[in-house]
């Protein structure tokens, strides 16, 4: 019978063994690249839709890379190459003049031969292309989404719910990993207990609070910036998974320090400031990322209040892009245009951001 | 924590111990205020919206008069049981979680298990572009998979289908929440990777003496050893799919949520302002959440090897 395994040392050469691990490492680096590719392989079709032009995508014979179709000047405007079939051969002529039972094509290499007579149905013809990028397609969305302006909005949200959120959240995790608060350990499986409450439960009163406060707030001043507080509110009550992660970090950081400190007379905010948050950094750059993420991301609230504001999120704006009557080419680069800046903050931030979800994931 | 106990036989009035108890109480104070934040915004947002909605489920508060407001005892919640658009909805959300999770787990698990093997070159980069889809806003996704599944033009019919001569598929929308789970196993796969990096190696090293094979290891020492990596995983997946946000947030609006029954909720919310009965909506939805955290919850104790913890170390 077949044994699929690994000789044992003794039995066959190092030769062999070295063999044997080569091709098991072979195998397994080419199965998990090639699985990276598959996962990844949808965005492929984005990034190439979004540099197509829309005179090919409405074409169903066009390439299925960024192509566009070859033209011939002639007589003073352009004309469409097409593939024509002839006696001698498949021919790249330019399309003149059509009739009911043929076409008048002229030959782009010998154009002083005047136009040729071809018999048949033109419009069977296939168009010529030419590989192409149209990357402009990025400079008119650019201009047509105003997306500079999302770009503001989404960012001073990201900062402001960050200082919110990253100084509540440190807080509260600091109080809850080295203070003998009664009950603490109730409270704080209390807050868990937070993560797993769905949305909805509390979507309808909240809504229906912001929605006065906010006609309340009308009645004094017409900016856009009140439609912002409820986005940014709870983001300083600290975050549930936030306080989780920080105070788990806390807890591992030994506590010699912060007691000789006190005695020295230190304050709890001083400690806090000067001995466990230099401890810490990896933690509260990764919380500071997840909020970032999902600032950037976030549609709940921003679909709720943001619909009657000018000032818009990226986000939120996306959403109406399939309602604009994009095309799939802007829809396309309007995707790209939404998750380029998160995907190039992760690549930059990956030595932090992976390393620490590591070491936080091993408790629970 | 460490509870610094006063004295506790009441008789033995030092002057240490006093201080000792006032300073425990100055620190409880200090404590406090700390998460005081957390606290008010607990009282703010989470309990006072949870008992409103549960007040509300039982009125027939709309949006439009709400002068009209009054008490209707059990009506939404009997209203729901011959709604059956909620009926579908609730089983939609519930399928969801069904599908999804499952694939989340092993594809995470799978993966977390190809990436502890030392063969494995250009981890570092493989990671993050394994963990990159699970931070692509929603919408992005949506455009995606759209232009993928779209009948005609849409590339999986252009290169998979028509070059194959295969029958167009029926079901081909089916992949937007496979692919949406497949997407969105970053989390997961880096906890429970960092998981098995922290197991020592020795305990492998003894049981391939034993003679172990690797499934045999796989299956006795990695995923026992893990258990609490799995366990957390879980629960983050659960919540992202029932429409909330843990760790991640993908950006779905309500009313496009991938859990069918949020969208019904915002629907009602929304659509009708029928503040009532969406609360009495979000009120069995919440139960039903709540009931299967609180099943894998109880389920940990028979598949969660949770470490034994130091005796002082408390929560």
């Amino acid at each position: 019978m077949w044994k699929f395994k690994r000789p044992r040392r003794g039995d066959v050469s190092t030769l062999t063994l070295r063999l044997w691990d080569f091709t098991g490492m072979a195998l397994l680096n080419l199965f998990v690249w090639l699985a990276a590719l598959v996962y990844l392989s949808p965005l492929t079709y984005m990034f190439i839709t979004s540099v197509k032009t829309s005179e090919q995508l409405s074409d169903p014979s066009a390439p299925i890379l960024p192509a566009r179709p070859v033209m011939y000047e002639y007589e003073g405007r352009s004309r469409y190459v097409y593939y024509v079939p002839t006696e001698s051969g498949e021919r790249q002529w330019a399309l003149v003049d059509s009739d009911r039972s043929g076409a008048f094509f002229v030959d782009p290499q010998n154009p002083e031969a005047g136009l040729i007579r071809w018999e048949g149905s033109w419009r069977t013809l296939r168009r010529v292309y030419e590989p192409h990028w149209e990357f402009g397609n990025f400079v008119t969305l650019w201009e047509r989404i105003e997306y500079p302006r999302l770009l503001r909005n989404t960012l001073i949200l990201v900062f402001l719910g960050e200082i919110g959120v990253l100084a509540s959240s440190i807080a509260v995790a600091y109080g809850f990993s080295r203070f003998p608060i009664p009950g603490g350990k109730y409270l704080f499986l209390l807050l868990i207990a937070t993560i797993m409450v769905p949305d909805s439960i509390t979507l309808v009163p909240t809504f229906f609070i912001y929605a006065n406060l906010l006609d309340w707030l009308r009645s004094f001043t017409n900016t856009s910036a009140i439609y912002y507080i409820p986005l940014l509110l709870p983001h300083f009550f600290g975050s549930a998974i936030y306080i989780f992660l920080l105070r788990q970090n806390f807890k591992a950081i030994p506590r010699d320090l912060d007691e000789a400190a006190m005695i020295d007379g230190a304050s709890p905010l001083r400690i806090l400031i000067s001995i466990i948050l230099p401890q810490a950094v990896p933690t509260v750059v990764t919380v500071g990322l997840l909020h970032f993420f999902n600032a950037w991301n976030e549609m709940r609230m921003a679909s709720l209040f943001l619909g009657v504001s000018r000032e818009r999120t990226i986000g939120f704006s996306a959403q109406a892009f399939q309602s604009y009557g994009f095309t799939p080419e802007f829809l396309q680069a309007s995707a790209l245009m939404l998750m380029i800046i998160p995907i190039i903050v992760l690549f930059l931030a990956q030595r932090f951001f992976m390393q620490d979800m590591v070491v936080t994931g091993i408790e629970k | 924590m460490k509870f610094s106990i006063p004295a506790r036989s009441g008789a033995d009035e030092s002057d240490a111990s006093v201080k000792r108890l006032s300073l425990s109480r100055y620190s409880a104070r200090v404590g406090f205020l700390f998460i005081l934040p957390w606290v008010i915004g607990f009282i703010l947002l989470k309990a006072i919206p949870i008992l409103a909605a549960l007040v509300f489920s039982f009125t027939s508060f709309n949006m439009l008069h709400p002068e009209n407001i009054r008490f209707v005892g059990l009506q939404n919640y009997l209203a729901i049981l011959h709604d059956r658009d909620a009926g579908s909805s609730l089983f939609g959300s519930i399928g969801y979680f069904v599908l999804a999770v499952p694939i989340e787990m092993i594809a995470a698990l799978g993966l977390a298990a190809l990436f502890n093997s030392d063969w494995l070159r250009g981890k570092r980069l493989l990671r993050t572009l394994f963990f990159m889809p699970s931070i692509i806003p929603a919408m992005a996704i949506f455009f995606i998979i759209s232009g993928l599944v779209s009948p005609g033009s849409g590339w999986i019919n252009r290169l998979i289908i028509e070059p194959l001569d295969l029958p167009p598929p029926a079901g081909l929308y089916m992949l937007f929440p496979i692919i949406f789970a497949l997407w969105t196993i970053g989390p997961g796969f880096l906890i429970m990777l960092g998981a098995m990096q922290s197991i020592p190696r020795e305990i492998y090293e003894a049981a391939r003496v034993d003679g172990a094979g690797p499934i045999m290891r796989f299956v006795s020492i990695t995923i026992p050893m893990i258990s609490p990596a799995i366990f957390f995983s879980l629960v983050i997946n659960m919540i992202t799919s029932f429409g909330g946000v843990a760790l991640l947030d993908r950006g779905l609006p309500y009313s496009q949520s991938l859990s069918p029954m949020e969208s019904y909720i915002a629907y009602q919310m929304f659509s009708f302002l029928n503040l009532g009965y969406a609360s009495a909506l979000a009120w069995v939805m919440f139960l039903v959440v709540m009931g299967i955290t609180v099943a894998i919850f109880r389920s940990a104790r028979y598949w969660v090897h949770f470490p034994e913890e130091d005796e002082n170390v408390e929560i």
